[in-house]
């Protein structure tokens, strides 16, 4: 290399020096957002092999079995849910079609452990309390609730394919099912396999849901070797097991996307939705509205009950003077985490675009938070932001641990993923001639950003905001410990009650972030119907 | 939650509209002296106390309060060194505002609290050290009080009034946290289908019991600290094999003690572990409750009692006030902080209510609580060994 140097030509050289800076702030941002997750791989360094000795004598087979179990079911489970859906209601017409589209995205918005408790006592009464404990049931409970990010992006998939491949390959002599199977589902592939990845994603790092069912998970022993034994090396070493087959479903989906290079050129015809049979009619209504029953209606329905309950006993009348309070709360929380993430997210996006593969990787590394189970985030930042506190490099005293600018960072380390991911894939579908004839032209690159890359991108990006504020609004371990006095989010709320199994008093917070959420999940929604009419 | 009186969370809304301002303040949220900042404004109200006490925290710098029961009502006369606001970290989640309300109008200090998981507030707590805003940790157990002692996170209180008023047996040796209340965990059984409980913890083993027992998880303190007292009396060897033998009845394991009584009750399990102040809030719903209590060891050691713990945290930025609080609440509020969650005083001459006096006396396993912090990751390793969910 100090060889070379001399040998290069003065541009390479220029273009080199005009890049430094962008590479500093590449490496400053991803090392500020990873920093609380580095702090917890730090641990590795100092192993605590007793530990594991005693974990792998005892827990440790059964959580591994369990977070198997639950990722393949789950995963599996939301795939094909997820899918069928979103192509049921793609490629056939029948009455309430345009719906039922909008419907099976709601369960977005209703949060897992809301799901889990609201299924856990229903099912009590006739199943009896031990077998509504097992395995099976948290399954269906987080299929319920993660199945709509395969859906979402599998629609949108769906929806900007061409027709004329299909029709090619029923002109080769393929029957329907064939076509759909070795065409249609082929080039849907790479969006369903980052939905699927979501997914796994969250059932790896769920604590809420997973405890309400006794299924010990490995994020479920993070915990419980941290706060019962207080060994945090132990626990963070466990953390890391569950970072490390993060990053391996990572590289498989990258692996399943990145051989896929399914352009479609010429003129675009879009599948056109065609009308079934009577009978089809019926099954593809009662497989869809099935799904919205079991993961919208019927908990909204038991919910909208005990509030009626809790008014009836007035507990409600006491509770509902805080509800503005904790409103209030919960959208300056997501409000603020959303505007972070997605400008992090932008900023990383765009400056990784320009600097290849490393670039990616190190700006993937900032958004490992995904990753780690939520208090272990939460914990990872109180360490990392005392110790700023300590050397008081916060001008005016003020303090980080405990202030909002604390919690929206953990929540940026804990969701940057959410909107980096969207806002990359927006960026990939910007053609890269358009740029560089604007660059020929002389535009600089953020006069190229501003005025091609943004307007370009801003459907993509109005949906990754929308991802990240149903994600901050439903999250509950992060902001539990990490909130500043007088920020009682809805979701705390909701703990407070379920933590003494009042379920009738987790009522209203819980319908509160199922109606707020409802927003989001409306600009979601606008944004893919909008994102669909620009591609066509 | 996190509480603001109801001028602060009046002001916190209208802080809330203007985005901006509202990390302003919030930022300020976790400064030492955030009794003022976090509300850009004081608020009309409670400011008057406020000052007033604040005076007399300047003349009277560390009294060591000599008759301290007598001194909390009166704030204007030989009050402590206390004013402003006291910040409070909380494990326990039941029925707290009023007595926090009840602090406020006797002292005129402010009380500002966050809740969550002992164990998680625990850590916050270490883990910000010297910055800690947290004047008070209440917690739900000793076991958790002892390890943030441990951790060097908890300062030694001074005071005539908490040593006094607290048995020796209920406080750390070096005074680095009081109970300030009593909850027993206890066997609980149906009414109605079972006549003969179990006498002891290790009889809920008994194969008699096969498939018809309720616990609550290892992952709670509760549990924890119950082993603990097992270990401390009958030894690790023994502690497991009475573990390993609740396991071998194929408990169902519910987390949360409200749900273990309604299953004893609907007759998903015959007989069960739990604490018994979740019995006095389901006996205010319904008095006919068909669970009763039978205390368990009364022929040996007694049953399992646990602490509510206060502590003074290391760095307190206001540990006058935090001193002030924890004294009043083994005083003056201990008869309602107790009876805010049918739980048994701390104090032995302060009566319980009505309510729990009707589940009888019994003889308390009170040796053991000092030494539950030090044995609960041992505790751990027991109820993991055994394969207790």
């Amino acid at each position: 290399m100090t060889l070379g140097v001399n040998a290069e030509s003065s541009t390479t050289l220029r273009r080199r020096a005009r890049s430094l800076p962008g590479w500093v702030a590449i490496v400053a941002v991803a090392a500020v957002v990873a920093a609380p997750v580095a702090v917890i791989i730090a641990s590795i360094l100092e192993p605590t092999a007793e530990v594991w000795q005693e974990l792998w004598d005892t827990r440790l087979p059964g959580m591994i079995r369990d977070t198997v179990t639950l990722l393949v079911v789950v995963v599996v489970g939301s795939t094909i849910i997820g899918t069928g859906l979103a192509w049921l209601v793609t490629a056939y017409r029948f009455p309430g079609r345009r719906v039922l589209g909008w419907a099976l995205v709601a369960p977005l918005a209703m949060p897992g452990y809301v799901l889990g408790f609201v299924w856990l006592d229903t099912l009590q009464g006739p199943l009896g309390a031990r077998s509504v404990r097992s395995i099976w049931l948290c399954a269906a409970v987080l299929t319920m609730a993660f199945y709509p990010y395969v859906y979402l992006l599998a629609r949108a998939a769906f929806r900007d394919q061409s027709a004329a491949s299909i029709a090619v390959a029923r002109s080769l002599g393929c029957t329907p099912w064939q076509a759909w199977w070795r065409v249609t589902l082929p080039m849907a592939r790479p969006s369903i396999a980052a939905g699927a990845a979501l997914v796994a994603m969250e059932v790896l790092t769920d604590v809420g849901t997973v405890r309400l069912f006794n299924v010990s998970t490995i994020a479920d022993g993070v915990l419980r070797v941290w706060f019962g034994t207080g060994n945090r090396n132990a626990a963070a070493e466990l953390a890391t097991l569950l970072i490390g087959a993060a990053v391996l479903l990572i590289a498989a989906e990258r692996l399943l996307r990145g051989r896929a290079r399914y352009t479609q050129g010429g003129r675009r015809q879009t599948v056109v939705p065609r009308s079934s049979g009577f009978g089809s009619t019926i099954a593809a209504s009662v497989v869809g509205w099935s799904v919205v029953a079991i993961a919208v209606v019927v908990p909204l329905v038991r919910l909208i009950r005990w509030v009626g309950e809790a008014r009836a006993t007035g507990q409600a009348v006491a509770m509902e003077g805080d509800l503005g309070h904790h409103l209030v709360a919960s959208l300056q929380v997501a409000g603020f985490a959303t505007v972070t993430c997605v400008l992090i997210g932008v900023t990383l996006a765009w400056l990784a675009r320009r600097r290849g593969p490393v670039g990616q990787i190190v700006a993937r590394l900032a958004t490992l938070g995904y990753a780690v189970p939520g208090p272990v985030v939460a914990v990872g930042v109180v360490i990392a932001l005392a110790a700023v506190d300590r050397w008081g490099w916060v001008p005016g005293g003020a303090l980080l641990v405990g202030s909002m600018a604390g919690l929206i960072y953990a929540l940026t380390v804990r969701f940057l993923a959410v909107s980096y991911q969207g806002v990359e894939a927006s960026l990939a579908k910007v053609p890269p001639n358009v740029i560089a004839g604007a660059r020929t032209l002389g535009a600089r690159p953020w006069r190229v950003a501003t005025r091609i890359e943004l307007p370009l991108i801003r459907t993509g990006l109005l949906a990754a905001s929308a991802l990240v504020a149903i994600d901050a609004m439903k999250e509950l371990p992060i902001t539990l410990l990490l909130r500043p006095f007088g920020t009682d989010t809805l979701a705390v709320w909701v703990w407070r009650a379920t933590s003494e199994s009042f379920w009738v008093q987790a009522a209203v917070p819980s319908l509160a972030i199922v109606a707020l959420g409802m927003i989001p999940v409306a600009i979601l929604l606008w944004a893919l119907e909008r994102g669909a009419e620009v591609t066509t | 939650m996190m509480h603001e009186r109801s001028p602060h969370r009046r002001l916190t809304r209208i802080v809330a509209v203007t985005l901006a301002l509202g990390t302003v303040a919030a930022a300020c949220g976790g400064s030492d002296d955030d009794s003022t900042a976090a509300t850009p404004a004081p608020t009309a109200a409670p400011t008057d106390d406020v000052e007033a006490t604040g005076e007399i925290a300047d003349e009277a710098p560390t009294t060591e309060a000599p008759a301290p029961t007598t001194e909390a009502p009166a704030p204007t006369t030989g009050a402590p060194a206390a004013s402003g606001t006291v910040t409070v970290y909380i494990g326990r989640q039941y029925g707290i505002e009023p007595v926090f309300d009840s602090f406020t109008a006797a002292t005129g200090i402010e009380v500002r609290f966050t809740s969550g998981g002992d164990p998680e507030l625990r850590e916050r707590l270490i883990a910000e050290g010297e910055n800690t805003p947290a004047d008070v940790v209440l917690t739900a157990d000793a076991a958790n009080a002892e390890l943030a002692a441990g951790a060097g996170a908890l300062a030694a209180i001074e005071s005539d009034a908490l040593t006094s008023a607290i048995p020796e047996e209920l406080r750390s040796p070096d005074n680095m946290w009081f109970g300030l209340s009593r909850r027993a965990r206890v066997v609980i059984y149906s009414t109605e289908r079972v006549t003969e409980p179990p006498l002891t913890y290790a009889a809920v083993g008994d194969p008699q019991w096969q498939g018809r027992v309720c616990l609550r998880p290892s992952t709670h303190p509760y549990t924890q600290s119950l082993v603990a007292s097992i270990i401390a009396a009958e030894g690790q060897e023994r502690a497991t094999e009475i573990v390993s033998s609740w396991v071998a009845n194929d408990p169902l394991y519910i987390n949360s003690d409200t749900d273990i009584y309604k299953a004893v009750a609907a007759g998903e399990c015959d007989i069960a572990i739990a604490n018994t102040y979740y019995l006095g809030r389901l006996q205010l719903e319904d008095p006919d409750f068909p669970v009763a209590i039978q205390f368990p060891e009364q022929d040996g050691r007694g049953a399992h009692v646990n602490i509510s713990a206060g502590a003074v945290t290391a760095n307190a930025p206001n540990p006058e006030a935090a001193k002030v609080l924890l004294e009043w609440l083994a005083t003056d509020g201990q008869q309602e902080f107790v009876d805010a969650n049918s739980e048994y005083p701390a104090d032995p001459t302060v009566p319980t209510s009505d309510l729990v006096a009707a589940w009888g006396d019994f003889t308390a396993d009170t040796g053991v609580i000092r030494q539950l912090g030090e044995l609960n990751p041992t505790a751990v390793e027991v109820l993991s060994a055994a394969g207790y969910e």
